[in-house]
């Protein structure tokens, strides 16, 4: 369904996708990475919003820039928020639905639509300006489906949402990734995960990883894990640690030492019982952040060149 | 909330580019209808008459029609007009970006296109309305010949105008959108009012010799124009002034929607 090839997008100097080589079929897929990794530059290419600078975008099999056969397939909700004062949420998708070649007959019916599918019926004839942050997503989130693309595309879509409506917003771009395409760019990893989804993690304008979670896991296992251990002489716990067979890294901390280890049962029994049996008090173990959230953090970090 | 079966995808009707045009027109067109607006509107539109009442009391009534008309022309089709589309047509792009609208246009088929013509429309249309009205008032208050005649001609220059003028603001519509007020005030000044005298080719780019030859075809004054300032005109028949802003009109709208199909704006928060 995607396809970049060595896609570089550079703004001047600055740039906002690197390199990147990837193939997303279809189906549900969430882009991660920090603010200003690249994320929305890299929906900008495929939107058609961006040209590559180098390398090739291809959607739906063609170039997105400029192609009215496949910008009519995507629906684009911008992270950006909505800042026009009088237009209600029906003037609005209604005129971005006339504007995908719908009638004004046709356009009407699918802004009625697709603003119930969104839960803001009731506030539809509202100028927008009197709507809370959230209504108004949900108004952007009604103008990029309200055409029945086949890919949706969302840019920090859960921004500014309450508990109630996020979750409800969840279970609607759920139901629809079952039938029809989703990339869902996020900065926080729950919201991605939530969707099922399969992850592609951007930083610094490159792809560090892709894959479906369990992969990325798969991955992340295949690296060093970090136990923290909280002790009384961490130099001489680092000293016993730095020892044992299978350690690729140590990090003294106030009060602790950070080991990254490929064999933490090696770590127990090569430095932790030896340090006890010294009499340095251990008071801590703790295995590393495994969760998606930690898994993050160590991808950011294997990128970065840091071992542990 | 749920989501029900999809709709069909109906293949979008063919006369899309018309209606898209359309469709940006009046979506512009309904945001101009603010209080603000629609007062800075009547503030224009009363301008030329306050103009004119002050110029007939000083003169006491004995201001001639030639004069009238001239002062007329100087205040309706080139202040009020000027003025109308700076407000209405520069921002074409700047406001889209700022309201973060650009983007749900962008991504839309012929999205670019549509906004800058359907702008364009709506700029013309509005700019025309508030032009037309301070003719109507300006001729209500002032003593003046043929007053049909010369509300008559001045419809055709406020069209005229409002059409060229118009699509020369696109320009900078579309190359610097965040600059495109002073950049058009430059244009204006440069090409319009700068070029537009040189009596040269390059006036002949220009709405204003357009105008001003229109003006003194149509009342008759060239054979009074003293010979240097017959330089200043163009001595073709009318056909052929109107003619050549319906030219500049598709050469400079055609020049902006091609730089607009093609303008990438980064994603500002990441850079």
């Amino acid at each position: 369904m995607i396809s970049l090839e060595h896609a570089t997008k550079l703004y001047g100097s600055v740039i906002g996708v690197n390199d990147v080589t990837v193939e997303l079929a279809a189906g549900a897929h969430g882009l991660l990475g920090p603010n200003g990794a690249g994320k929305t530059t890299f929906l900008g290419l495929v939107t058609g919003q961006l040209r590559p600078t180098m390398g090739r975008v291809l959607v739906f099999g063609r170039p997105p820039f400029g192609n009215a056969s496949v910008l009519r397939r995507i629906g684009y909700c911008p992270a950006a928020d909505l800042t026009i004062r009088t237009t209600t949420p029906f003037e609005w998708v209604r005129y971005l639905v006339r504007l995908s070649g719908f009638t004004a007959a046709a356009a009407a019916v699918r802004a009625e639509r697709a603003l119930e599918q969104v839960g803001l019926a009731a506030a539809s004839r509202r100028p927008l300006v009197s709507l809370s942050k959230g209504m108004r997503q949900r108004a952007k989130l009604a103008g990029a489906i309200a055409h029945d693309p086949d890919l949706l595309v969302l840019d920090e879509p859960f921004d500014g949402l309450d508990p109630v409506a996020r979750h409800e917003l969840v279970e609607l771009v759920r139901s629809w990734a079952r039938t029809r395409s989703l990339i869902v760019a996020s900065h926080l990893l729950h919201e991605v995960e939530a969707l099922d989804a399969g992850l592609a993690v951007i930083l610094g304008g490159r792809l560090v990883a892709s894959g479906t979670a369990a992969e990325i896991r798969a991955m992340v296992d295949a690296m060093p894990a970090e136990i923290r251990v909280r002790c009384g002489d961490p130099r001489r716990f680092a000293a016993l640690a730095s020892g044992v067979d299978g350690v690729e890294g140590l990090r003294i901390e106030v009060g602790g030492v950070v080991v990254a280890t490929r064999h933490p049962a090696g770590l127990y029994a090569g430095a932790v019982v030896p340090a006890v049996d010294e009499g340095v008090e251990v008071s801590e173990i703790a295995p590393g952040d495994r969760s998606l959230e930690g898994i993050f953090g160590q991808l950011v970090r294997l990128h970065r060149g840091v071992k542990s | 909330m749920s989501l029900p079966e999809p709709l069909t995808a109906a293949a979008p009707a063919p006369a899309t580019a018309v209606a898209a045009v359309w469709t940006v027109a009046s979506f512009q067109l309904r945001r101009l209808l603010t209080r603000p607006r629609l007062a800075m509107a009547l503030v224009g539109a009363a301008f030329p008459a306050a103009v004119m009442l002050a110029a007939t009391r000083a003169a006491r009534g004995l201001l001639e029609t030639d004069l009238t008309v001239l002062m007329l022309y100087a205040l309706i089709p080139e202040a009020v007009c000027m003025l109308g589309l700076l407000v209405t047509m520069c921002p074409a792009v700047a406001d889209e970006l700022e309201r973060g609208t650009w983007v749900h246009v962008a991504v839309r088929p012929g999205g670019r296109r549509a906004l800058l013509l359907g702008t364009y429309v709506a700029a013309v249309l509005w700019t025309t309305a508030v032009a037309l009205l301070a003719t109507v008032v300006a001729l209500a208050v002032t003593p003046v010949q043929d007053r049909p005649g010369v509300a008559r001609m001045f419809v055709a220059l406020v069209v005229l105008s409002c059409a060229g003028r118009a699509a020369l603001f696109a320009l900078p519509a579309v190359i610097m959108p965040k600059r495109a007020l002073v950049a058009s005030v430059g244009l204006a000044l440069v090409v319009e009012y700068l070029a537009g005298v040189i009596p040269a080719v390059v006036n002949q780019a220009t709405v204003s010799l357009r105008l001003r030859s229109l003006l003194v075809a149509w009342m008759g004054w060239r054979q009074k124009l003293p010979a240097e300032m017959q330089l200043l005109v163009d001595t073709q028949p009318p056909w052929v002034q109107v003619s050549a802003v319906g030219i500049l009109v598709v050469v400079l709208l055609t020049a902006a929607v091609l730089i607009l199909e093609r303008r990438q704006f980064p994603p500002s928060e990441e850079l």
